[in-house]
């Protein structure tokens, strides 16, 4: 009885094959643990500036990585159109009476994930405007296309009050070539020189 | 009573004995009786061996493995089925230690010292005077009397050499008493040429020596043979872990990781993880181990492979990729057992394999855009060939 049972018991061994849990088992030469792995997604959306190609000179766009986003400086400029500036400029059609005009080309980068529309704008708004006696002023290209801009007619004062649509359905990633510039008004008297600066602010809506 | 006088009355009580209201002879035939008695053997009694001046009795420890008193005076046992991780539930009256080279699983036995005359002291040493044929696989280990013999510190091996034994009761010994000694099995991770799967028996001399006189007075035998020996197994292991600066990885049913946030652009990715530009959208990657263990195969690398085993729900949005380093290139892990990718072909016993598991976030708009939460299952599988 007892070469009968330790026969039996061999027999047993050999065929068990045990798995304890996904990650071990013994008399196997294989094991398979799993790993579930979970996420959730989220919509998100981004706008970048850049310096413009479409022009002939271009007003660098530099990221601060701080606030505000990006800064552009046209340089000096006068309402008669003497100064170069930086960049662009189209001198006042009648001096002393209409606005030179400085003024570069720039993109917009709207790129925009998970929204189930595309239906897309960019609108741009003074935010933060030139400091009084206000003769200076921000200027768009009227025709918010990629055209560049031929005379200083072809500009539009960019709305302090509302924001203004400059692009419209663009698609995902693509690269938008806007114009913006300032205008310079003739006008005289107590602090119209010296160093300015306005904020423009872009914003980008996917709905 | 010498051992002698313990055989003669053993033999004088045992030809009778009472199983299942029927009464056996002392000449008994039926297999199923000669069991019983054995057993009974294995409970009630213990063996004394042979004495000059005193005593010397082995026997089972409470909770220890059972030692039936054999013929020859002997005391025979098992340590049952066994494997280098320690893996399963060990035997009867067996306690495993996983190790980092292996398992020890331990018992506990008795030694009682008795009938020797004040102010006499008993000491008993071992040595393994049959050893496993498989020396490699299985290695007898004794834990003394001085100590507490529940960790693998307490244990060493038991010498081969009848000449230079191990102690078991250490000197200058014990007066007349009972005291609880350990004996273990070292099982090492054992892959190779010489790896072994299979039955293997071993058997132990105890010696005990009054120390006064320094005369041995009693020797036993401990086999570890009875019903069947020691079975070494194969045994397998793969499990996951969190890298470091990677993605917590948690233990569960068997592993789960949570990229949290996730979107199309790669957006502020979660603590433990970075993201890689991809076409289409990114991928945030995360490291993690692969901690594979394996033991008596006479392979000494494994092979590991990974699959998706259930698809997020959104198979286009969300994708699973694996990379060999952090900047990729990442690829797509198959997404059936057949197409599975393979990790390593090169997997060693205990190591450590830091990969990249990347998970491809689209940046769809539209209406095949999805947000919300998803989850997929990844299944490795390690082989030992």
């Amino acid at each position: 009885m007892k070469k009968y049972f330790t026969i039996f018991a061999l027999g047993m061994m050999a065929l068990s094959t045990a798995a304890f849990a996904g990650t071990t088992a013994t008399n196997s030469n294989t094991v398979s643990p799993t790993l579930q792995i979970s996420a959730t997604v989220q919509s998100a959306v981004q706008l970048t500036l850049s310096t413009g190609t479409a022009a002939v000179t271009h007003c660098a766009v530099t990221p601060t990585g701080g606030t505000p986003d990006y800064t552009m400086n046209f340089g000096t400029v006068d309402a008669l159109g003497i100064n170069a500036g930086n960049c662009n400029k189209f001198a006042p059609v009648t001096p002393g009476t209409t606005n030179a005009i400085y003024w570069s080309d720039y993109n917009l980068n709207p790129v925009f994930t998970s929204q189930t529309t595309t239906n897309n704008t960019i609108t741009a708004q003074v935010t933060t405007d030139f400091a009084a006696p206000n003769n200076i002023f921000i200027v768009r290209d009227s025709a918010n296309s990629a055209t560049v801009p031929a005379a200083a007619t072809d500009f539009t004062a960019v709305s302090t009050a509302t924001p203004d649509t400059i692009v419209t359905n663009a698609a995902s990633g693509s690269t938008q070539t806007r114009f913006i510039g300032v205008a310079v008004t003739p006008a005289n008297g107590v602090g119209v020189t010296g160093a300015k600066s306005a904020t423009v602010t872009f914003t980008l809506t996917v709905q | 009573m010498s051992f002698r006088q313990y055989e003669d009355l053993r033999r004088t009580h045992l030809p009778v004995v009472k199983s299942g209201g029927k009464v056996c002879g002392a000449s008994i035939r039926r297999p199923l009786a000669r069991l019983f008695i054995l057993a009974i053997t294995a409970i009630g009694l213990s063996k004394p061996a042979t004495a000059q001046n005193g005593t010397f009795t082995v026997s089972a420890a409470p909770g220890g493995i059972a030692l039936a008193a054999g013929g020859g005076g002997t005391l025979s046992g098992q340590f049952g089925t066994m494997n280098a991780l320690g893996l399963g539930t060990p035997g009867a009256g067996v306690t495993v230690i996983p190790l980092t080279n292996g398992a020890l699983y331990l018992t506990h036995y008795q030694i009682n010292i008795s009938g020797l005359p004040n102010p006499h002291l008993g000491a008993v040493t071992a040595f393994v005077n049959s050893n496993f044929t498989h020396p490699a696989a299985l290695i007898m280990q004794s834990c003394p009397s001085s100590s507490t013999c529940n960790a693998s510190g307490n244990f060493s091996a038991i010498s081969l050499n009848a000449g230079a034994p191990t102690t078991v009761i250490p000197a200058p010994g014990i007066s007349n008493q009972t005291v609880t000694v350990g004996l273990a099995i070292f099982v090492p991770d054992n892959n190779g040429a010489a790896s072994f799967t299979g039955v293997d028996t071993a058997r132990i001399t105890l010696t005990a020596t009054d120390t006064t006189n320094n005369k041995n007075f009693a020797t036993a035998e401990i086999r570890l043979d009875t019903p069947v020996g020691e079975t070494v197994q194969t045994a397998v292991r793969l499990t996951l872990a969190t890298a470091t600066g990677g993605l917590t990885i948690t233990p569960g049913a068997d592993f789960s990781m949570n990229f949290g946030n996730v979107n199309g652009l790669g957006f502020g990715p979660g603590a433990g993880l970075t993201t890689v530009a991809a076409a289409g959208g990114v991928v945030y990657s995360t490291p993690y181990v692969l901690q594979p263990s394996f033991s008596a195969f006479r392979s000494t690398t494994a092979t590991i492979k990974t699959f998706v085993s259930t698809t997020f729900a959104h198979p286009t949005v969300l994708i699973l990729r694996d990379a060999a380093a952090s900047a990729g290139p990442y690829n797509n892990i198959g997404t059936t057992a057949g197409t599975a990718t393979q990790i390593t072909a090169a997997a060693a016993d205990r190591s450590s394999i830091t990969r990249f598991l990347g998970l491809f976030v689209s940046n769809t708009n539209g209406a095949t855009a999805f947000r919300g939460s998803d989850s997929a299952t990844l299944t490795f599988t390690m082989t030992v060939p």
